[in-house]
């Protein structure tokens, strides 16, 4: 159980019981969270502590919420930790990647099935050789609502990575070789979408029987040159990727109706 | 590029191209292999080498194949490897595993969604972090079969262990406390069944960019507990056979409707 002030309020996200409903978008930027509101009804600003801002609202009458989570994996384990205590179930990560297979494009969806646990948090719930897994409703969800908005989009693995600028600057840290070589390994994997928070929020939810998924927008590729990737970002819109994240939710929130969950 | 003899057969499994279509089921068993032939159209016996039987047939007019893998993730990173090289690219595992849960009991079907990777063959492949993760059209297409078959069915991440033995008694091995301890995490973390080749068939298949599944008849008890007789005899090998070869054609159907069959 997460730790509680004597206000009722968890200890770092400033919510209390009654808050928030079951399901909520977690971007990393505190800046995007009223964004993604809007999208809902009646957005409402609930808190904000350190890097945790809460906006509520409905969609198609049912509470969902919008938290972010700060940059990283530990900030990200304390969301998930403390707004499972106040009863939220189902967190849908949202927010900007690296693309990480040639061929792909800026603005391509990453609909995000599993995550490689690159990321020193999730050691901490589970030894390294369970995977993180999204939860099946959730991605499918997230495909669907990709698929009905006709944006290009893929399913795949995450890099869950601690270190911005060991990925976008490896060559000057000094243990450069080992991060290019396991670079190399995930794309040899898979991998689609390189990002900082998916891992842990995958095994932080198996742990508390939560649901959890995610979909993320890519930046460049690695076909691309660093100033391609700069030119493709002329026409960058964080707007697809949150229409399509609201979109996927309310299919869940349907499916889940329908099936009297 | 898998080994292949002066005949055009791969090296271990003994089929050469053409003999196989796109779709494998894969039980561990070559004993189970003619078994779940017997639900194809026209079933054929093709090859027997080691412990990799085919045979093959057809399901909705579609060439299927079945091949035993055997025990042990290093004979299915072998059988994956060949079978993809031979035109392969969807893995469905069916077999047996254990529970992992107080509430699945024996006789349920768990759908495979990602697989501890709790061996040694699949750190050949990639680095640890790296998830084992099924594909999502087949676990959807199994989920939907383990739905229709009227049986308890779960959705969910096995244990893939090296040591069947270490799992069953613990408590002889030299290092019984790690296993104890490490079988006590998988529980809390939510894995629901403990079987033999799972994480490797998704990691090998993650490399080669093909899919892979697996539904496993569920058996047995977290605890070790023997099975009670009416948990034997509500434990029937056709519920997770008939699953995937439901499963199999719902998804065979779906690539068709997609376009994905020529």
């Amino acid at each position: 159980m997460a730790n509680f002030e004597p206000n009722g309020t968890v200890h770092h996200l400033g919510l209390k019981k009654g808050d928030v409903g079951r399901y909520v978008l977690l971007p990393g930027d505190p800046g995007r969270v009223e964004l993604i509101a809007r999208r809902f009804d009646n957005p409402r600003f609930v808190a904000q502590k350190r890097e945790y801002t809460t906006w509520v609202g409905e969609l198609d009458g049912v509470p969902v919420a919008c938290t972010s989570t700060g940059i990283g994996c530990p900030s990200t384990a304390i969301a998930a930790e403390e707004l499972h205590a106040i009863g939220a179930d189902t967190f849908i990560r949202v927010g900007t990647s690296g693309g990480m297979q040639p061929g792909m494009q800026t603005g391509d969806l990453a609909v995000i099935s599993g995550a490689i646990r690159d990321e020193g948090t999730s050691s901490h719930y589970l030894p390294m050789e369970f995977p993180a897994v999204a939860d099946l409703d959730v991605v499918l969800a997230m495909r669907d609502a990709a698929r009905e908005r006709n944006v290009r989009h893929r399913v795949g693995v995450a890099q869950s990575k601690d270190s911005f600028y060991g990925e976008v600057e490896p060559e000057r840290m000094p243990i450069s070789g080992d991060l290019e070589r396991r670079w190399k390994a995930w794309i040899g994997g898979g991998a689609i979408s390189s990002e900082m928070e998916s891992a842990t929020l995958f095994i932080v939810a198996a742990t508390l029987r939560a649901r959890a998924g995610g979909i993320m927008v890519c930046i460049g590729s690695p076909s691309m040159s660093h100033e391609e990737s700069q030119a493709s970002m002329k026409d960058f819109s964080i707007d697809p990727v949150i229409d399509t994240a609201v979109h996927g939710l309310r299919l869940l929130i349907a499916r889940d109706r329908a099936a009297g969950a | 590029m898998a080994a292949t003899e002066s005949d055009g057969r791969k090296h271990h499994i003994g089929i050469k191209q053409g003999e196989v279509g796109r779709y494998v089921l894969l039980p561990g068993d070559p004993d189970r292999v003619e078994i779940i032939a017997s639900r194809f159209d026209n079933p054929k016996f093709v090859m027997r080498r080691r412990e990799y039987t085919t045979w093959t047939g057809e399901l909705d007019g579609v060439p299927v194949a079945c091949t035993s893998t055997g025990i042990g993730c290093p004979s299915t990173a072998i059988a994956v490897e060949e079978l993809a090289d031979v035109g392969v690219d969807t893995f469905i595992r069916v077999g047996t595993s254990g529970s992992m849960q107080h509430h699945i009991k024996p006789g349920s079907v768990g759908v495979i969604s990602g697989a501890i990777r709790d061996e040694g063959t699949s750190r050949h492949y990639l680095p640890m972090e790296f998830p084992a993760v099924a594909d999502l059209d087949i676990t959807l297409a199994l989920r939907e079969a383990a739905k229709e078959s009227g049986f308890p069915w779960y959705v969910g991440i096995a244990q893939s262990k090296d040591s069947f033995y270490g799992q069953h008694n613990p408590e002889r091995m030299p290092i019984a406390e790690d296993l104890q301890r490490r079988w006590k995490a998988w529980m809390a973390g939510g894995a629901i069944c403990s079987e033999m080749e799972a994480a490797t068939l998704y990691i090998v298949a993650a490399t080669l960019r093909v899919r892979a599944g697996g539904a496993m008849l569920i058996l047995g008890n977290p605890d070790q507990r023997p099975m009670t007789e009416a948990e034997i005899a509500d434990s029937n090998i056709d519920r997770v056979i008939d699953t995937s070869i439901v499963g199999l054609r719902k998804l065979i159907a779906a690539d068709r409707a997609a376009g994905r069959i020529k």
